[in-house]
């Protein structure tokens, strides 16, 4: 059964552009269970606004939260910290209907007069609920923070396993 | 790091004739020392502040130091320029040479302060350029840059604009500002003056930007470099590493105090 669902998954993600795979896990009763995952293109853009911190220092984090949209619709939140001059690290929160990821990035960081700009990569460190299981792989973290306001603009892309 | 001039730098007829009689005051080997000092302002763990900061060249001999080439500025971890709002806009090397500051927007002034000089053929005392301006350049490799403008009047008459760029540093230190500094020449094909000493503010006090709101331009105050939420222990480390166009170097470190701890209540 757990096949078929499988197959099925499998055809209709790649009608989709998703691909589907099979885990089989042993639950804690020692009888098996199964993780169906699929893997979808991400691209994801937010915009975000300053919740509090101003600006953003080694032990200072700029803590922004928005709406994501793209591949995936929810809130996200982003804590930002600036470790050296040209660096920045992130921890991204991103509450998609029935559960949560949470991913780390970290990125090349240059200021252009009142515009900021990062580009990096990101992982995912876990999930909750249908997002239990996500895992990331080639994920982009790109984006830029008005200096002036600490609005921020991020872009995620690249693939996610669910 | 780019330097600009607009003009060929000349001092008065006067002090060239004067400089007929004298020999070059960096001819000779000489041995260097530097001092430094910085201070916040204000002085507050976590508040917006302007650094001032200033070196002093001497010779252990009294002569004027050889012509500086470049100065690498180390600032204390946690301090750091691209987390403010000062520099919201590019200031062009090019305009600025051309235009002075009016060749650049307000709100890409950095800081400003004033330098002295010994021409080689001075009373050893030093004559002042009274204003150095410093503002945010274009980035080189995705660091900040820092434009420096001296607008010098007489003995020398010169109008420079060179650049430090903003790097990584490690340690104890956040950031350096690396900076190439530009040879003087005291007369057209003649001796380079040397820089005694240099006074320098990076931060918002007395500096006014602007914003465009319902049409019109409101002035404000930009938000500063924050001082460190915690100050290590012996204060925030300042150093700085300073070469000379014979290929000599030296350097010079200085601390800023903890602040004292603010009573609560």
């Amino acid at each position: 059964m757990l096949s078929g669902v499988a197959v099925l998954l499998a055809s209709v993600g790649a009608s989709l552009g998703v691909g589907a795979a099979l885990e089989v896990g042993v639950a804690r009763a020692g009888e098996p269970t199964a993780h169906v995952s699929r893997t979808i293109s991400l691209s994801e853009t937010a915009h975000l606004h300053r919740t509090s911190g101003r600006g953003i220092t080694i032990d200072q984090p700029l803590n922004e939260m928005g709406s994501a949209s793209g591949t995936i619709r929810g809130a996200i939140y982003i804590h930002l910290k600036l470790p050296a001059v040209n660096r920045v690290t992130a921890e991204v929160n991103i509450y998609p209907s029935g559960g949560s990821i949470t991913g780390y990035a970290t990125a090349r960081y240059s200021v252009d007069g009142g515009t900021a700009s990062f580009s990096g990569t990101m992982s995912i460190a876990r999930g909750t609920g249908s997002y239990d299981h996500a895992s990331g792989s080639g994920l982009s973290f790109s984006g830029t923070i008005q200096r002036s306001n600490d609005a921020v603009s991020v872009h995620l892309s690249g693939r996610l396993s669910v | 790091m780019r330097t600009h001039a607009r003009t060929s730098l000349a001092v008065t007829v006067a002090l060239a004739l004067t400089a007929c009689a004298c020999l070059p005051a960096s001819a000779s080997a000489v041995s260097e020392q530097a001092t430094l000092h910085a201070s916040f302002s204000p002085d507050r763990l976590g508040a917006s502040t302007t650094i001032s900061f200033g070196f002093q060249i001497a010779t252990t001999e009294g002569l004027a130091p050889p012509p500086l080439t470049s100065l690498d500025l180390r600032m204390p971890a946690g301090i750091n320029f691209t987390t403010t709002t000062l520099g919201l806009a590019i200031c062009q090397p090019a305009a600025l040479l051309a235009k002075g500051l009016a060749g650049c927007s307000p709100n890409s002034r950095l800081g400003f302060g004033s330098a002295y000089v010994e021409v080689p053929f001075g009373t050893g005392s030093g004559d002042e350029i009274p204003e150095i301006q410093a503002l945010m350049g274009p980035p080189h490799d995705g660091n900040m840059v820092v434009l420096f403008y001296a607008n010098g009047k007489t003995p020398v008459y010169a109008q420079l604009v060179f650049s430090g760029e903003v790097l990584p540093a490690y340690g104890a230190f956040g950031s350096q500002l690396a900076t190439a500094v530009p040879l003087i020449a005291s007369v057209p094909g003649g001796p380079d003056v040397s820089i005694l000493s240099v006074q320098s503010t990076i931060g918002p006090s007395r500096l006014t930007y602007y914003r465009h709101s319902h049409g019109r331009l409101v002035p404000f105050h930009p938000v500063g470099v924050s001082v460190p939420a915690r100050c290590p222990r012996g204060g925030f480390p300042f150093s700085a590493q300073f070469v000379f166009q014979d290929g000599s170097s030296t350097s010079a470190s200085s601390t800023v105090p903890c602040p004292p701890r603010r009573r609560r209540g």
